[in-house]
């Protein structure tokens, strides 16, 4: 599997030290930088990996790692495309390549603080304004004092 | 989901060459706005979150103009209740309690995902027996939620009986699945290994009983529903989502395979025991309501078929293999996926080596749906929103997690 | 007695008929549907839940009245008048026995069906006046289904009208008496113009009373209550007691032309009348069974949608029913 040329920097997966320390159980997966993201996608497009089945993000402390998760039905194969931003990034939307990212990036972008670009609907999509991002390790689980304070 | 009050007053929910009214469905004639000099105006209208036929809490605003349908948008979260992040403070035999909560009309497979990916990770082997189980108890909840749905279905076009006879079916399917896990929606049965607990004494008994009857009633039920003539007028050519598309937005499950695309996660990335079962997977041709209906049903006897299967070659065994009290996974990422009665429900796991995730993503099903209902919905009548919604099956409860 | 009085005493009769025939038929309604739906219905309150009703009319009367701000107040009000009354007034020309009519009208059968037209337009006023697009889409629907379809029940009536040579309800049953060569009763179903008749009418009349598989305008997995959404407690009561009532009249309306009304079969006519009540009694009977089938209906069939109704009507319904009247017009003046 050839992705865009431009390829990784260092893999800081969010599995541990590294994918080689931590063991991966993904299978193919191209570590991009966040720029090259869209032309690795509209290759794999091309490839005949038609689907995007998932999309999400993580927060490994440093830094928020993107997940493209892509299938061939034809070939019956996955793939997986990771990204590292900072956090507050801007994020390129993917829609136009695959039009099943609009949601989750809605989510993912939320969730974890980041920002649209290029989307057509970049609004929050599962909690009220006002909210932290959620899902960053820095936002904790009220305490049962805090939701009784309320 | 944002401010309410901001998004009738806005500009309007054509975003830059997003939505594009498709072809017209048989019948209608779209009238040219300014017709004989008259300015017309679109109304938007609000459709839920409380509504009789939105299943769940979904709103969904709609730009009409008369009856048609010219944009829609979701408006969703009203059920988020942040499981993903909830899960990282929870033990992985705890984690499925979650998953029963997200869909949780098919808890069994939301459950299994969980412990699929854990089971993947610590490379646990599922005895024979267990697996069994989890197919048995898989197939008799994929069961109970299309009964759900072909209520629900039913309910959406004004049949009301059809709604209260599955409901009568449902029943009995609840009775065994209480008797099998002691609770009659949030299972909490299939743990990482294996089953908490065995198939208790004359519960095949029990579905041999269930089982005889529901043939005859599944038949009933579609002579019912499907065979109307009126049902069929509004279903046939109603929210057609070809196969391009359907791959494109992420679609998977009953509503891909009625869009053509044959691919099954119980045959494709076979688990529990669908290796050893022989099942067909129905696969449709149009991809419009009808075929998902008849997909679905199609789904009920050959899930029903699977259940006397796993019943008649339940082998010996345990129900769950030697795992520790607390399961440490080691660190690292894995993907496991399962065919809920949805969809491809998966688990993307990150672990760090501690006893609970560092990071779990629930790929819902519905969510992939949804968006693509955004799109597919301009063109079509009113009275249709509600037919597409129901014949794609979304439940808020994975949509919004 | 004096004409004032004679008209006060018919005017109460058919609103305690009306008032009856609401607390009887919502009863009905929970029960039939209840066994459909392979449960009970009311069983607590008195016997067998007879009470039931009772109940819920001293409920419905007790409530509050809310009226939101943002209505059009005088159609507000008026909407559950201009559909109450025509209802009411709709019972005028039915003749439950020989003599007992409200009124015998020559034209008994065009007077019922032009009050009845009225309301369509209640409806569309309490759809408008909600100040709500959901009411608003029902009253429309309802402007559109009820106002279109009362051309194929007119029509549909037409060749009973001039078979039986009058359109005076009285004199359709008298015309439906005897028997056709010794075996068959006289009754319009068993003609065939006349079955053809039922089956438009038996349609059109479902269309007229918003009854499923025909009711877009109240369909309550879209509209929720469709055009009575917003209005609560009597207006609330007097809307559904309209639409209980208008199925009554149209059940009463069918029997009286197509199944003899309030005659036996193979019984003459003077021998039903001499037995004090019983022609009340067999009209009543039939005129519940009609309503018992409606319910069946109601329980069973899904929704027609709104387009698919209107080609239904304008382009397969009239065609048929204006055939059917040139058809029964020709065999008329051919054979007789």
């Amino acid at each position: 599997m050839r992705p865009d040329a431009t390829d990784s920097s260092a893999p800081t997966g969010a599995g541990g030290e590294g994918t080689e320390a931590g063991m991966s159980l993904l299978g193919q997966t191209a570590h991009v930088r966040a720029e090259a993201v869209i032309g690795t996608l509209a290759a794999l497009k091309d490839e005949g990996y038609e689907s995007l089945v998932d999309m999400f993000g993580c927060d490994t402390g440093e830094s928020i790692e993107l997940t493209y998760h892509l299938r061939s039905y034809a070939k019956d194969r996955d793939a997986y495309v990771k990204t590292v931003v900072p956090y507050d990034a801007e994020v390129a939307s993917v829609w136009n390549v695959y039009p099943g990212a609009l949601m989750p990036e809605r989510e993912t972008a939320e969730l974890l603080g980041l920002h649209l670009a290029g989307h057509p609907n970049p609004r929050r999509l599962l909690t009220t304004d006002g909210v932290p991002p959620l899902l960053r390790r820095s936002v904790a689980i009220r305490s049962v004092e805090e939701v009784k304070r309320r | 989901m944002t401010d309410p009050t901001e998004d009738v007053a806005g500009v309007g929910l054509l975003a830059e060459g997003l939505h594009d009214p498709g072809p017209a469905p048989a019948g209608i004639r779209r009238a040219p706005s300014g017709v004989d000099g008259l300015t017309t105006e679109h109304l938007i209208i609000n459709m839920g979150p409380q509504h009789p036929s939105t299943h769940g809490v979904l709103r969904m605003l709609i730009e009409v103009d008369g009856e048609e349908v010219v944009a829609a948008e979701a408006s969703i979260g009203y059920l988020h209740r942040g499981i993903e992040k909830l899960a990282e403070h929870r033990r992985y035999n705890a984690v499925g309690t979650l998953m029963d909560r997200g869909d949780y009309m098919s808890g069994i497979h939301g459950e299994m995902a969980i412990a699929l990916a854990v089971e993947q990770l610590m490379e646990i082997e599922v005895p024979r027996k267990a697996n069994w189980i989890r197919s048995l108890t898989s197939e008799l909840n994929r069961l109970a939620n299309h009964l759900v749905w072909y209520g629900t279905f039913g309910l959406d076009t004004g049949a009301m009986g059809q709604f209260l006879y599955s409901m009568r079916d449902r029943e009995a399917l609840l009775d065994i699945l209480e008797a099998i896990s002691g609770q009659r929606m949030m299972f909490n049965y299939v743990r990482p290994g294996g089953v908490v607990a065995d198939l208790p004494a004359g519960i095949d008994a029990k579905i041999r009983a269930f089982l005889e009857t529901f043939d005859t009633y599944l038949d009933e039920h579609d002579a019912l529903l499907g065979g109307n003539e009126i049902f069929q007028g509004r279903v046939k050519g109603i929210g057609v989502i070809d196969a391009g598309k359907a791959l494109a937005f992420g679609i998977t499950g009953p509503n891909l395979r009625a869009s053509g695309a044959d691919y099954d996660v119980r045959k494709a990335k076979p688990y529990a025991a669908f290796a050893e079962l022989e099942f067909d997977v129905p696969v449709g041709t149009v991809g419009d309501a009808w075929d998902r209906y008849q997909v679905r049903m199609c789904e009920m006897r050959q899930a029903a078929r699977m259940v006397r299967q796993c019943i008649e070659g339940m082998p010996e065994g345990e129900h769950i293999a030697k795992v520790p009290k607390v399961l440490r996974p080691p660190a690292g990422e894995v993907y496991a996926c399962v065919e809920s009665s949805r969809g491809e429900t998966g688990i993307h796991l990150v672990s760090r080596g501690e006893d609970t995730p560092y990071r779990m993503h629930y790929r819902a099903p519905s969510l992939f749906v949804l968006q693509a209902l955004e799109d597919i919905l301009p063109g079509h009548l009113l009275a249709d929103v509600v037919m597409i919604i129901g014949s794609t099956d979304v439940m808020m409860g994975e949509i919004d997690r | 007695m004096s004409p004032t009085a004679g008209v006060i005493v018919r005017f109460v009769a058919l609103l305690g008929l009306m008032l009856t025939n609401g607390v009887v038929m919502i009863y009905m309604l929970r029960k039939v549907l209840g066994r459909l739906h392979i449960r009970y219905g009311p069983i607590h309150v008195g016997w067998h839940g007879t009470l039931q009703t009772v109940n819920d009319v001293l409920k419905l009367l007790t409530k509050e009245d809310i009226t939101p701000s943002a209505v059009d107040r005088w159609l507000y009000r008026l909407a559950p008048a201009l559909v109450f009354v025509p209802s009411l007034v709709a019972y005028a020309a039915l003749p439950f026995s020989p003599d007992l009519a409200a009124v015998q009208l020559d034209t008994g059968l065009l007077f019922t069906f032009a009050v009845l037209s009225i309301v369509p337009i209640g409806i569309l006023v309490a759809g408008w006046a909600s100040s709500n697009k959901w009411s608003l889409l029902g009253g429309m629907r309802a402007a559109a289904q009820q106002i279109a379809y009362e051309v194929p029940l007119l029509l549909s009536v037409l060749p009973i009208v001039m078979i039986a040579g009058t359109a005076s309800l009285g004199g359709i049953v008298a015309y439906q008496e005897g028997t056709f060569l010794g075996v068959v009763p006289h009754w319009f179903i068993f003609n065939p113009l006349g079955l053809a008749s039922f089956a438009i009418f038996a349609v059109a009349a479902l269309v007229e009373l918003n009854q499923t598989p025909f009711d877009m305008s109240e369909a309550d997995s879209e509209l929720v209550a469709g055009f009575a959404t917003e209005y609560s407690a009597m207006k609330f009561g007097l809307l559904f007691l309209s639409e209980f009532s208008n199925q009554f009249v149209l059940s009463a309306l069918g029997v009286t032309l197509f199944f003899g009304g309030w005659m036996l079969p193979w019984i003459s006519a003077e021998a039903v009348s001499s037995v004090p009540g019983l022609p009340v009694a067999v009209f009543m009977l039939k005129a519940y069974a009609g309503i018992a089938v409606m319910m069946w209906i109601r329980g069973t069939f899904p929704r027609v949608r709104i387009d698919q109704l209107m080609q239904l009507g304008w382009k397969r319904l009239i065609p048929a029913a204006l055939a059917l009247v040139l058809v029964a017009g020709v065999i008329h003046k051919a054979v007789l």
